[in-house]
């Protein structure tokens, strides 16, 4: 049988080596866009060691159980006390010290437990289970034109694991993260389920936020929240001396709702200079702009790599950040939009080395006579040096009275570092006793250290830090007997 | 000469291929990370085959000059690929690139190889061979997987440049 032609063409068009070339080109480039930015594999794991976000901490733990349900979590811990035995509660597991899991534990993955369980619009409330991420109520609330009031940089954290650390953030009005909550519902160590406010005689509350999870899981919580206000970014330069009196202006001044700051870690600047970013009310409401997605991540991480490198290539990185910034100036962003930090471009991996964060607080009126003797403490330029500073955010945290283990006794600064060392035994003390001179200084201005990062610090650093931690440590004994929930970060302070 | 350059050299190469790849798959799950992006991987490499193969079948001048070449390309990506040692950061982007040229380089080779006259021996030799080694290697305890990748590489390069050699006695013979 004859064959046209036009149907020969057809069918042989597959094998036009035009036609194969930009197969494979659109392939590649479709598997190029799709590499994954993050490299390292890392968390919880029943065949291999379980770890944290560092990667830092290894230890094998029993067993991961899933959440599902109340019923089946109530029987696991009343089990687990009678049987004396361990759990850990984990959510995203950005904690950096082993707060999620401890060796031979049953570890709560509480990721599945995360359903919304209701949104009151007319009082702006939300009842959501805890292993939700702010990203999960930021995507249910933004519909009704409302916002969170105070949550992390970035809305990757389960709320259960920000509420945990009692995290704060960008606003600088509402107060500790603890402070929104309105209602908690929580499992005991003993296996009760109970639902408890901040009038709570028996104050459940100051122990669980900022608890580490050693007091009970959260099962749900009822956030308050705000309206979704549309703001004006406004930018500038500052000396760092000029910081204190710019930002006791800003807070007396009701114009500005959110706000943040970042200070130059680059060799020709060094501690010298800053910028701020402010977020100021427009009087504007908004119930319509879609919530960012992260993008430019790649590019972003680019650069962040090349500003690693040290040197003159940091002072580079720096003047960049600086124009980036200025660009911002007078754009509108909405709240829930300010609130949705990147952070997919600070992937780091290399072979031997680790980035870890530390955050200082420093009280508000402390910062320029800080910031000086810590010019005199740190090496301006660590491009030669093991242990390497890429990065020093700054945010307002307010005086805390909900939470025990307070990092804020008064209004403070919180100085968020970002630090690369390397994993040899050398390196690792030699960054432990650089972190420890440095909380040295800070406890020196009235500060301290928070806790949900690699404990590089002494233990009498942590009493001096944390004055509560006895009342802490009593109430823990007492709440839970048995102990049953536990983690490295126990271990390591108690 | 010619008879022995035709006869051995390509079956080292479809023969080395079959055997190096449990070591060389090894490498690239370590590289690229996700299951998703290993089957890509495949893939590309796959695609990059049919084009190799297609460009064979399509190129004008005789392919015995290439071949050579294809030799030391193959060579030295195996080569790179059992002595890199680079950050986890850059890995899966040379995975990809060594897939694209392993996969155009491999098509090309069998789009000559089914063409040549020793092909049919070499089919059965094939089998055979790849077995036999199969059994023998199951007695290695393997150091690293990274020193057969190696061995291999510098095989294929040795034989890139056997060939060259021959075929430029060859030529020499003729000429006189």
């Amino acid at each position: 049988m004859e064959t046209s032609p036009k149907r020969n063409k057809k069918h042989s068009i597959h094998k036009n080596p035009w036609f194969l070339g930009t197969v494979v080109c659109i392939f590649v480039v479709s598997v190029l866009v799709n590499i994954p930015i993050e490299k390292r594999k890392y968390g919880l794991s029943q065949s291999n060691l379980t770890t944290d976000y560092t990667g830092l901490l290894p230890e094998r733990i029993e067993r991961i159980v899933k959440v599902g349900g109340r019923t089946e979590l109530q029987k696991i811990v009343k089990e687990a006390n009678e049987k004396r035995q361990h759990i850990s509660i984990a959510g995203m597991q950005h904690s950096q010290g082993g707060h999620t899991y401890y060796k031979e534990s049953i570890v709560l993955d509480m990721k599945t437990f995360n359903k919304i369980l209701e949104i009151d619009k007319q009082h702006k409330r939300i009842k959501v289970e805890a292993g939700a991420t702010w990203e999960d109520v930021q995507e249910a609330i933004q519909p009704y034109g409302l916002a969170l009031k105070v949550t992390q940089s970035q809305s990757i954290f389960t709320i259960g694991g920000s509420l945990s650390v009692n995290a704060h953030g960008r606003d600088i009005r509402f107060g500790p993260m603890a402070g929104t909550v309105r209602e908690m519902t929580i499992l005991t160590p003993t296996g009760e389920i109970k639902t408890v406010t901040r009038n709570d005689s028996e104050e459940w509350m100051k122990f669980v936020f900022g608890g580490y999870g050693l007091f009970g899981v959260i099962l749900d919580v009822t956030l308050e929240l705000t309206e979704n206000d549309v703001y004006s970014i406004h930018t500038e330069e500052l000396k760092t001396n000029e910081y204190e009196a710019y930002f006791s202006n800003l807070l007396s001044n009701n114009k500005t709702s959110m706000h943040y700051a970042r200070v130059s870690v680059a060799p020709h600047s060094f501690l010298n200079e800053m910028y701020v970013i402010d977020y100021k009310n427009t009087g504007k409401k908004d119930h319509q702009t879609k919530l960012k997605k992260e993008h430019g991540a790649r590019i972003g991480k680019l650069a962040l790599d090349i500003g690693r490198q040290g040197g003159g290539l940091e002072d580079l990185f720096w003047k960049n950040q600086k124009l980036l910034i200025k660009s911002l100036d007078g754009d509108e962003i909405t709240r829930n939009n300010a609130m949705r930090g990147n952070s997919a471009f600070m992937e780091f991996t290399k072979p031997g080395r680790v980035e870890v964060l530390q955050e200082f607080f420093v009280p508000v009126e402390q910062f320029e006579e800080y910031i000086r003797e810590l010019k005199r403490f740190l090496s301006a330029n660590d491009k030669n040096d093991d242990f390497k500073i890429h990065n020093i955010t700054v945010r307002y945290a307010a005086k805390d009275d909900y939470t025990y283990l307070n990092y804020a006794k008064e209004d403070m600064f919180g100085l968020v570092i970002l630090i690369q060392h390397g994993l040899k035994e050398k390196e690792i003390q030699n960054a432990k006793a650089i972190i420890q001179g440095w909380t040295d200084l800070t406890l020196k201005h009235g500060g301290g250290y928070y806790l949900p990062y690699y404990p590089y610090q002494t233990k009498e650093q942590f009493r001096k830090t944390y004055p509560s931690w006895e009342m802490f440590h009593e109430e823990k004994l007492k709440r839970d007997p048995n102990g049953v929930f536990q983690n490295i970060f126990y271990d390591y302070y108690f | 000469m010619k008879i022995l350059s035709e006869l051995y050299v390509p079956l080292v190469v479809s023969v080395g291929q079959v055997v190096i790849f449990p070591y060389y798959i090894l490498w690239l799950k370590e590289a690229s990370l996700t299951f998703t992006l290993f089957t890509w991987l495949f893939a590309a490499f796959s695609f990059s085959a049919a084009l190799g193969y297609r460009m064979h079948q399509a190129g004008k001048k005789p392919a015995n000059s290439y071949i050579p070449f294809l030799y030391m390309g193959m060579g030295g990506v195996y080569l790179f690929v059992g002595n890199i040692s680079t950050s986890f950061e850059v890995l899966p982007f040379l995975a990809l690139l060594f897939q694209v040229i392993l996969g155009f380089l491999q098509g090309y080779h069998h789009a000559w190889h089914i063409e040549q006259n020793t092909f049919r021996l070499h089919a059965i030799n094939h089998y055979l061979l790849v077995g036999i080694i199969m059994v023998a290697l199951s007695f290695v305890k393997i150091i690293s997987p990274t020193i057969f990748i190696t061995i291999f590489g510098a095989t294929l390069f040795i034989c890139g440049l056997v060939f060259i050699f021959m075929k430029n006695n060859m030529d020499s013979a003729v000429s006189n």
